[in-house]
Parts: C-alpha cells; structure tokens; sequence
C-alpha cells in the first residue's frame, strides 16, 4: 500500500522529517491522545467484563502479529502458530512452576519477566525449526509443514509428555500470586490490562521499524519476488528464518503472557482452530498491513462478543443455539471470512487508507 | 572467498571458460568462453532459444554449469550462491521485469543496497542512532544518485506494480545500479519500450557505463541491433548454445555466418527506424 498523502500545504524539508513516524503536528496530537485513552480512560471507565474484552483484543493482536509478519510480509503462509502461543505458553509456566528461582528473583517479582523472554526465545527457535523446509518449499507445502508445527507441538508433545511434568495430568494449574511483575501481583483484569498494552506497543512499534529498516525490506521482497530479491543480494534461507524467529518470537510473547489471564493452562487454549483463526484475522483486517492486524483483532473479537451478546436472550426460546455456541461462532468466522474476500479483498485497513486520505485532501480530491 | 583486488580499466573483469549447460538432454550452452574487460559494454546477441539468458544465469549464480568455470577478477565464483555473488559487485535487470511489485520506488532502490546497509534484526526494531542515520545517508546516495540520474522523482513513492511498464524498466535498472556493482547484467533492458524509452533507457545506460561516480562494466543482451551496435564494444554471437563469433560490432557485422543465423541479409538498423 503506498504511503498516505500529506495533507495540503504539509511539505518536508530534509530527509529526517519524511523518514519520520509521525509527519505532522495533527497526527502527533492525534496519537498522544490515542495513548491517554489507551492508558487512562480505558481503564478507568471500563468494567471488568470490557476490560477482559480489551486484553482478549491484546493477545489476538500480539498472535496475529506474527502471522502478519510472516504470510503478509514475508510470503510464508502459516497455519501452525498456536503451536508457538503455546510454546511460549508452556515455557513460561514450567519456569514460573517448576524453575528454582533464587529467593531474590521470586521476590523482587523478575521471575515471570524473565520467564517471558525466554519463552519467547524458546518460542521463536522452535519456529525456526518449523520454519527449516521454507528452505526449500513454497506455497501449499509449506501450509503443511507449518500444520505439522501445530500437530506435534500441542497435540502430541505438548498433550503426551509436558503435561505430566509434575503429575498433574492434563492442565497446569496457576495459583493466585505466582504472576508477579515487579512488586505488582498480576491477579485483576486492569494489571493484566497494563502489561498487556504495554507488551503489545513495544511489540508493534517493533517490528513496524524492522519493516522500515533493511531486514523488513528484506522480508517483503522476498514475498514479493524471491529469485531478483536473491539476485540483489538477501540470503533468502536466512533471512525467512529470521522471519520465523521473529514471528515466533511475538508468539511467545503472547502466549507467555496469557497465562496470566488464566487460571490453569492445558492444551485445549491452543487448538488448530485458533492457528487458523490467526489468519482469519489478518484476512479480515487486511494482509500486508499492521493497521489491519489491529483492526481484525478488535473487530473479531468484537463481533464475536456481539454474537454472544445476541444469542443469549434468544436462548430462552432455543436452547440449542448457546448450547451449540461454537459452531455458531465458526459459521460466523466463515461468512465473515467470506464477505470480506469478496466485497473488500484488502481488509478494513484499506478501508482506512481511503478514509485518512479523503480527509487529508479534502477538499480538493482531485 | 574475499575478491577485493582492484581491476583497472581494460583488464579482465569476468571470463567464462568453456561453459556447458544441459537441461536434461537439451543443450544450452556448448562450451562457451568469452572475457569481459572492466569498462566496456559486451553485448551477446542471438536468435531465441540461443540461450543468452542462461548466460547471464549462468554469471549471476541462478544456474550453475555442469562444465566449465567463471572467473571473476581471477577468481573462480563457480559454487557461489547468488547473494554472495551480489556482495562481490555482481547486479542484473531481468528480460521479464522482476520488480518488487508491493513496494514503493523509493523501497525498490533501497533494497538494491541491500548489501551496504549494515542494521540487524535488533538495531532494526529500535530504529534509532545509528539505524536512523544509515537510512537518511542512504536515501541521500538514492536522491542524488539514483532518481535524479534515472528522472523518477515524480513516482518515487508509488508502489511499482501500479506502474507502467517503461517505468518498471527504469526502476529495476535504478535498483540494480543502487547496489554499486562492478559488472552489470542487463537482460534485454530495451524490450517492449517505444522510441522515446528506449533513447532514454541507452543514454542511461551510456552513462551508467562512462560516468566516473559509476564505471560500471555492462553485459548488454539485446535485440534492438541499432543500439547494441551503437553502445557496444564488443559484441558476442550465440545460436543454439554455439558461439559464432566475438568481436568488435564492425566484425559482427562482416562475418557471413551472423549475418545468415541471426541478423539477416537486409538493412541492419531497419529494426525500429
């Protein structure tokens, strides 16, 4: 999508100001208020149920954001990333649960942080691990190998073996009081609010400048034309395997900080269907784009919500519909899936381009 | 492999010694040798089919010969991997344009310096100092050097797939040269173009070739008779895998076996004119 247009009368000087985020002194204060909303009157008018929506926002965008990074910058379509939500889920329980932290640690509350980095590392290498057969497939076949992320990730290592770790079974319970960020002990909605929103714009300011930078160009020039972006001198191997660390990474991410959402974890949060919703997300907000990695977050879970919201006084008269909720929901995902192929191909993200660049040349739009 | 020496104009830049390249049993190039002196433009002409593009392939490191050996500055490049050849000063254009169509004009050139950028994974996702500062010398050296020479200021931030097509020409001989190279493949850079691009397109060329910020050595594959006549040095006969004849473009012309595989017993410059 090529660049917005400035709004009348706005010219740049030297290269410094068209290199830079926020051009003009309309968007900055737009965007300082985007930020106290974000930071302040969320919170405070929310109530417990809204602000759970917003987290549930925040971990849909920090999972698709990885999806985006890969199928809509990088061309490697993935169908597997729950595998690395989980991933990153798991290694950061087992540390929190299992890993003897020194006393200090636990106290000085670093335990979990730290056991987010490193599940977010973990994470990203055993993407690259899924990520290995790019090497040599495209397309088709690699939508399978990265299915084969999912299947043996959660439903065989992950069900089979991690889950007995400690006997429990099947979930990992997480008792009240081990999420612990600092000396904040992460237990209400508004904590895991903060922490979430704080992660999720370091994680898009992130890799909107890696996209900037040589190793975003890279990426999209490897998805858009592999042979001349090879030709032109991008180690293509490594830098799609760069692609999935770093999508893997942010997967990490977001499935370590999930668990501090739940009360126990087991396989059952990450299931295929949530791989694939990822990039029902990214379809709906529009590929290529990290507007629209937001605004399909917050337009799904949204509309899902909604759902709910409608079914339940329908209940009365249809049990089966709340009974049979999740294939409700699937159908919805479908027909949603659907519409915004056919009417809108781009996403909602293109829908705002137009609607930033009406304003910007009203009223001139010629 | 470090190939850092330095050539100096007239001596060999690039030699091909005895190249051959099947695929399956078709026979693509039959043991092709030819040398390329810094400075000049080297044409090859041929029929279709006469595996010209394979040469450049072959050069390029997307094909690698079966027999036979390049050289580049004396080095042999044989197993390199494109990239790497790239890094040595190796660019190219493709005959069907290969641009980067989702990306901005300005992007495309950026990504043929690709090589010259230093910023990592994690210096990238900070974008501050050092990073900041790279992109705005870089964007000087595209500025100044590139879309100036190449006069596409006016499209430098439309995504090239909306482009047309002597544009999409244009942009991927600007990304090609962005990347500073030593020896530059041009694949049939003046195909599809009408008179007036094609003017513009060979005075870049030319001055892509003589400028001194740029010296750059060209192998020109071309069928437009009158500019590769006009620009080169040397010119290079394929057909069917088979060299006819390298030589200087006035001995091309003379030598009856060309003149009856390729170039036709009319007018020379009737192409176009």
């Amino acid at each position: 999508m090529s660049t917005t247009f400035l709004p009348c009368g706005v010219y740049h000087e030297n290269y410094k100001q068209d290199h830079a985020w926020w051009q003009t002194k309309f968007i900055k204060s737009k965007m300082f208020l985007l930020f106290i909303t974000l930071f302040f009157i969320i919170p405070w008018i929310s109530d417990s149920y809204s602000l759970s929506i917003c987290n549930q926002i925040g971990y849909t965008i920090l999972g698709a954001l990885g999806v985006q990074l890969l199928i809509g910058f990088c061309g490697q379509v993935t169908l597997g990333h729950a595998a690395f939500l989980a991933v990153g889920a798991y290694v950061s329980t087992l540390l929190v649960l299992e890993f003897p932290w020194p006393a200090v640690f636990v106290e000085l509350g670093l335990a979990y942080p730290l056991s987010i980095f490193i599940a977010a590392i973990a994470a990203g290498l055993w993407c690259v691990l899924f990520g290995l057969p790019s090497a040599r497939v495209k397309g088709f076949y690699l939508i399978l190998t990265t299915m084969a992320a999912q299947f043996i990730t959660v439903d065989f290592i992950i069900t089979q073996y991690i889950s007995q770790i400690g006997g429990r079974g099947q979930a990992f319970s997480l008792p009240p009081g081990t999420i612990k960020v600092g000396p904040w002990v992460i237990d209400s909605d508004v904590k895991v609010y903060y922490m979430m929103i704080v992660l999720t714009i370091i994680c898009v300011v992130g890799v909107v400048n890696l996209l900037r930078s040589r190793v975003g160009r890279a990426w999209v020039a490897i998805r858009d034309n592999d042979i001349s972006a090879e030709v032109m001198g991008i180690n293509i191997i490594k830098y799609k395997l760069l692609a999935f660390f770093v999508a893997g990474f942010i997967g990490g991410i977001a499935g370590a900080v999930w668990i501090s959402n739940l009360a126990a974890i087991s396989p059952e949060h990450f299931p295929w269907f949530w791989s694939l919703w990822l990039v029902g997300v990214i379809l709906i907000g529009g590929v290529g784009s990290i507007h629209g990695t937001i605004f399909g977050s917050i337009f799904m879970v949204v509309v899902m919500e909604a759902l709910q919201m409608a079914v339940i006084p329908l209940a009365d008269t249809y049990p089966k519909l709340l009974m049979d909720f999740l294939f409700i929901k699937e159908a919805a995902f479908g027909l949603a899936i659907c519409g915004f192929l056919i009417f809108e191909p781009n996403g909602l993200a293109y829908r705002w381009w137009q609607i930033k660049n009406y304003f910007n040349l009203w009223p001139f739009s010629y | 492999m470090n190939v850092s020496k330095d050539i100096k104009q007239g001596e060999v830049l690039l030699e091909i010694d005895q190249i051959q390249m099947f695929f399956g049993k078709v026979c693509a190039l039959n043991g092709v040798s030819t040398k390329i002196k810094k400075g000049e433009i080297h044409s090859v002409i041929g029929p279709n089919g006469a595996g010209k593009t394979v040469m450049l392939n072959c050069i390029s490191g997307l094909y690698h010969p079966q027999k036979g050996n390049v050289y580049y500055k004396g080095e042999k490049i044989n197993g390199m991997s494109p990239h790497n050849r790239a890094e040595l000063g190796i660019a190219r254009t493709f005959q069907k344009v290969e641009v980067f169509g989702g990306m901005t004009v300005l992007d495309n050139i950026r990504l043929g310096r690709h090589i010259h950028y230093k910023s990592g994974i994690m210096s990238g996702s900070l974008y501050m100092g050092k990073t900041a500062k790279e992109e705005i010398e870089h964007r000087k050296f595209i500025e100044e050097g590139i879309i100036d020479l190449l006069e596409i200021e006016h499209i430098r931030h439309k995504p090239v797939g909306m482009l047309p097509y002597g544009l999409q020409k244009r942009v991927e001989l600007g990304r090609a040269i962005a990347l500073e190279p030593e020896l530059l493949l041009l694949d049939e850079p003046l195909a599809g173009l009408n008179l007036e691009e094609v003017e513009d397109m060979a005075r870049f060329i030319l001055d892509v070739n003589q400028d001194e910020k740029w010296k750059v050595t060209c192998i020109l594959v071309e069928h437009d008779m009158g500019v590769v006549m006009d620009l080169s040095d040397n010119v290079f006969v394929l057909n069917f895998g088979n060299m006819i004849v390298d030589g200087s473009p006035e001995e091309v012309q003379g030598n009856p076996e060309v003149v009856k595989a390729y170039l036709g017993e009319e007018d020379l410059y009737a192409t176009r004119r």
